[in-house]
């Protein structure tokens, strides 16, 4: 395993159901992804990418395979920790295609929950979350509401949120659904930022094809396994 | 760590209040319920300890005077006073009454005792205006609550009676107000025929000897006597039944009241069941409320121990606001309540705790909520 790889899949297999109604949808999926890398997944609805998200992110057992998260086993035909919270709050960050902050916490309260959770102290946990938001441009919102931010505004809190922890991983879950082209680009070039800055392998979920040039990698769920394909490609799209 | 419960609370702070409020005023009723039956232990034992009595005699086989009705001669009280033990004997007379007032009739008990007598029944720390009687005749004290003032003329039977003095806070059993009146009254009122019932009755042959009952003899005894001892005596000998205070008390409070205090203890239960089938609805519907904020917290992986937390701390917070909101809501309207309302602190104490229990109860449906919440449904598609 490479010191730079911050997710490895080896023969990752998900099914639903069993004998007569057994439905396959991951079939020895094997891939590696480096830290500093951002990534697209792609695929037609109902292929497979809500399912492989979750797998990664430990949401979902799959059927059998290997996962590592970083040097970290986490999955070998089972679970390594009886608790997978634990290895998603230590390794994993989520961006959703809402920013979906918690309304009743104020910005900073957002961004320090996970850490806080962590065991960090609370000073800590401040520090490290108004870096994350200076970095983000949002620090002069740090004690606003999030009902007091623009669309925006938010979905680069909810960046920082996933990044308070120092992930392993960031899974995110279409995160420019909602957004017009322009803005969607941004987001994804602040990604690409934000994977080469802090060195975080980012794993993105998409639909909108304008987008996919700002990615270094694709990764496509084809026949129930997963497809690399090299940006400029045409058989990507 | 970041007080969930009391951000949540913050953030919906009047939602949260007008909720605690709407709880409280529930258990303002429970703790009002409590009060009514409180104040009917009061009311019974007024005035048994107004007239502080060591026995009561009554007719035979009977419950008398209270619970159930009861005839002996007035002469019967001599015939008391000289059996061994026995300090001072009344005869007494309890009549419920309709008294005509200005807007409309009040109901009262009137208590008919001696006025020369060795035993009143009439408390001087009770008196807040005015005089005891004085005069054989058509005198009256009356209770604060019926509205009467001080020389005020009521028409009572044949007669017209002045208000001579007034008490305050003196009432039945029943929670009537009492009013007081000469022995020589009450038997008039209570046991007189007029002239045409008196003949029927002699064409009959009955006689009109009633004139000379009451409803009770009550008396008090030497120091060094023992009360049942004595009651023994009278009852072996002048058979009628010989109840002491104490028992007068039990054959009140629970002969009595029991029934009603069985009600309002159903009563009181049904509130506290409703009360907390209201707070643990109102905490499902938080819980649902925040099901999609409670999944992310899931799949960012934070322990269910912190949310259940936020969800035990908010429904017992609504808990005890609800409490001190209901108190203040009882201890408002209390007196506006015809009848008497006891507020004790132990009662609140125990709402109190009943409550605390009720809302864990009712924090249950949030808990289950939340632990059946799937951290998947965070992510879309």
């Amino acid at each position: 395993m490479s010191k730079q790889s911050a997710i490895k899949v080896q023969n990752l297999v998900k099914n639903f159901g069993k004998d007569e109604s057994l439905i396959k949808v991951i079939e020895n999926a094997s891939f590696e992804i480096q830290k500093g890398e951002l990534v697209a997944l792609i695929a037609p609805s109902g292929a497979g990418k809500t399912t492989l998200l979750m797998m990664i992110g430990c949401v979902q057992e799959p059927t059998s395979g290997e996962i590592w998260l970083g040097e970290e086993k986490v999955y070998d035909n089972g679970w390594s920790a009886k608790d997978t919270r634990k290895i998603r709050r230590e390794k994993i960050g989520f961006i959703f295609q809402a920013h979906y902050l918690i309304p009743f916490l104020n910005i900073i309260e957002n961004v320090t929950l996970l850490p806080q959770t962590n065991g960090v102290s609370e000073k800590a946990a401040k520090q490290k979350a108004m870096e994350l938001l200076e970095y983000l441009e949002i620090a002069d919102k740090a004690y606003s509401m999030s009902s007091q931010l623009s669309g925006g505004q938010n979905q680069r809190v909810a960046i920082a949120r996933a990044l308070a922890n120092n992930p392993e991983i960031i899974l995110a879950d279409e995160p420019t659904a909602a957004l017009d082209a322009q803005r969607s680009i941004s987001v994804i070039k602040m990604l690409k930022k934000i994977a080469r800055e802090q060195n975080v392998a980012i794993i993105t979920v998409t639909h909108d094809d304008r987008i996919l040039p700002y990615f270094d990698k694709i990764m496509k769920i084809e026949n129930r396994g997963i497809v690399f394909h090299e940006l400029g490609e045409d058989k990507i799209l | 760590m970041i007080n969930l419960a009391k951000r949540d609370i913050e953030h919906t702070l009047g939602k949260f209040i007008v909720t605690a409020m709407g709880v409280g005023m529930l258990l303002g009723i429970v703790l009002i319920m409590i009060g009514v039956y409180r104040g009917m232990m009061v009311d019974a034992e007024i005035l048994l300890d107004d007239i502080s009595a060591d026995l009561w005699i009554v007719q035979e086989d009977t419950l008398g005077p209270f619970a159930e009705s009861s005839r002996v001669h007035e002469d019967l009280k001599d015939i008391i006073y000289v059996t061994e033990g026995i300090d001072k004997s009344e005869a007494m007379t309890f009549q419920n009454i309709q008294l005509p007032h200005r807007d409309k009739p009040v109901r009262v008990v009137a208590v008919g005792y001696d006025i020369y007598g060795s035993i009143n029944p009439i408390n001087p720390k009770r008196l807040i205006a005015g005089r005891e009687l004085k005069n054989d005749h058509y005198e009256i004290v009356v209770t604060d609550k019926t509205g009467f003032n001080l020389d005020e003329k009521i028409k009572l039977g044949r007669n017209l009676y002045t208000v001579v003095g007034i008490t305050h806070s003196t009432v039945s059993n029943g929670g009537d107000p009492l009013v007081y009146i000469s022995l020589k009254d009450a038997q008039d009122l209570q046991f007189s025929y007029s002239n045409k019932e008196i003949q029927n009755n002699e064409a009959r042959g009955i006689k009109n000897s009633e004139a000379f009952m009451v409803n009770v003899i009550v008396a008090r005894l030497k120091s060094g006597y023992d009360v049942d001892e004595v009651a023994q005596e009278i009852k072996k000998w002048q058979h009628k039944s010989v109840y002491t205070a104490v028992q007068q008390k039990t054959i009140l409070t629970k002969n009595l009241i029991e029934k009603s205090a069985k009600q309002i203890g159903l009563f009181t239960a049904i509130l506290v069941i409703v009360s907390t089938i209201i707070i643990a609805l109102i905490i499902y519907t938080m819980t649902l409320e925040k099901m999609k904020e409670i999944s992310i917290m899931k799949l960012m992986g934070l322990p269910n121990s912190l949310i259940i937390s936020m969800i035990v701390k908010e429904t017992l917070l609504l808990g005890v606001f609800a409490f001190i909101f209901g108190n203040i809501f009882s201890h408002l309207v209390y007196d506006k309540f015809p009848k008497r309302i006891v507020l004790e602190i132990p009662d609140a104490w125990g709402l109190f705790g009943v409550v605390i229990i009720a809302s864990i109860l009712a924090s249950f449906v949030g808990v289950k909520k939340v632990i059946s919440a799937d951290p998947a449904s965070a992510i879309g598609g």
